[in-house]
């Protein structure tokens, strides 16, 4: 048989731990809550296929020997648009005067068709003048005049003087650009 | 024995007003017990009522060029959140526009703190190149890719060492109040030109002359731009960021922020 007061110390006992469990559910409860923080985030992207066509330019020369002459044009028959620019070499007995609407020189030998040629358009015409350097030129011999012209696509810039000419190609030989005409 | 009851025992009268005082006891008890209980109600209701309010509601919004483009608010209650997922560079182009290499595009990245709490936010921004088919090029360059950073003195700081060819990591270093925006991470995008010398030439002898037909290598490859934005509460701001962001920051006394 308990006594009175054993019997409190077990009530006693019992609201205790009751008060334990609930202390730590209370507990328990505030851990997470105290753990986490606000966060949050947010993303996107996006982006664009480049669409570098085909360029392809068809030159065309044509002596005038009367005026000893050559007009020049390059036609661009691909897909995009591209910037050209044109150079002559001749012996040193020759020289060689330049002209031609849109045509413009700048300063490093080449002269530059400044405006974008269009798929389909071909630059106006260059006209090559060549004469004898001095009286001593044999104008009866034989002579060789090159023209060489180069193109490169339009990226970025608004002439063919901002063009950027000079940055190397790097895939190799088969990307030089020159083309003896 | 006999003696001893007769002076303990109460009285008749006394022993008819113990039950009466008992009850009163018992009464008072009973009515203060269940006004205390009327008053923890009102006061649990009162400051849940309170609480509501005043729950702060963390949120985010990337922003191109002036504009929104996604955003995730916490509304506040059941992990329900108000979110809008937008794409970049979607009006970087006119209609039927090209890209140009070379060419300099409007590209004004920052965050705007669209919660009703202070945040501190970073960005991580990505850079790479894919194939048609959305594979990953890895042998491109995303330097190709110039996404020009500004205000990277001082406004943004980029952990540097989270950087790969592909991958930036700036922190706002101020705290972001509710409704602000942060000054600009980028101004620009320019995607390289070089993209257009790595060309192939062929040259054909025609009627008409010679043929030389350029053949751009990288025509059809995709360049994508990521960004994400995160944020994060400012209260015990440095552990909430390790926690959260996995780095190591400092805040100093006017809340500015720095990596380490």
């Amino acid at each position: 048989m308990r006594l009175p007061f054993e019997r409190g110390r077990a009530q006693v006992g019992l609201t205790v731990g009751a008060a334990a469990v609930a202390v730590a559910l209370v507990a328990g409860a505030a851990v997470p809550a105290a753990s986490a923080y606000f966060t949050t985030y947010v993303d996107a992207q996006g982006g664009y296929t480049l669409e570098l066509k085909e360029v392809t330019t068809i030159p065309d020369e044509d002596f005038d020997r009367e005026y000893w002459t050559k007009h020049v044009t390059i036609k661009n028959t691909g897909e995009a648009t591209c910037f050209v620019r044109v150079r002559a070499f001749a012996g040193s007995q020759y020289a060689l005067t330049y002209s031609g609407d849109g045509w413009s020189e700048a300063g490093d030998g080449w002269y530059y068709y400044a405006d974008p040629v269009a798929p389909g358009v071909s630059t106006g015409t260059l006209d090559i003048v060549i004469k004898a350097a001095s009286e001593e030129t044999d104008t009866s011999a034989d002579f060789n005049v090159s023209v060489v012209y180069e193109t490169v696509p339009v990226t970025g810039a608004s002439t063919a003087l901002e063009a950027d000419w000079d940055a190397p190609l790097d895939s190799g030989s088969d990307v030089y650009i020159n083309e003896e005409a | 024995m006999a003696k001893h009851l007769k002076t303990t025992p109460p009285s008749g009268k006394k022993r008819a007003r113990l039950p009466l005082v008992l009850f009163v006891l018992a009464a008072v008890l009973l009515l203060t017990s269940a006004l205390g209980s009327a008053q923890a109600a009102l006061t649990y209701f009162s400051e849940e009522y309170d609480a509501a309010i005043a729950l702060p509601d963390i949120g985010i919004t990337l922003v191109e060029n002036g504009t929104g483009v996604s955003t995730r608010d916490y509304t506040g209650s059941d992990d329900v959140w108000t979110t809008t997922h937008g794409e970049l560079l979607a009006n970087m182009l006119a209609e039927g526009e090209s890209l140009e290499l070379g060419h300099t595009y409007d590209e004004v990245l920052a965050v705007t703190n669209s919660g009703n709490i202070d945040e501190y936010v970073r960005v991580k921004v990505y850079r790479y190149w894919t194939d048609a088919d959305g594979q990953k090029l890895t042998n491109l360059d995303p330097a190709l890719i110039d996404l020009h950073w500004v205000n990277t003195d001082g406004a943004w700081v980029e952990d540097v060492s989270a950087r790969t060819s592909e991958r930036s990591i700036f922190y706002y270093t101020s705290v972001l109040g509710v409704d602000e925006t942060t000054v600009p991470l980028t101004d620009t995008l320019t995607v390289s030109e070089a993209l257009a010398r790595k060309v192939t030439r062929t040259f054909e002898k025609t009627a008409e002359g010679t043929v030389v037909t350029t053949t751009y290598d990288y025509d059809g490859v995709k360049f994508v731009i990521e960004a994400e934005a995160d944020a994060v509460q400012t209260h015990n701001a440095e552990d909430a960021i390790t926690s959260a962001w996995g780095v190591t920051a400092s805040i100093g006394s006017d809340g500015s922020l720095s990596l380490g």
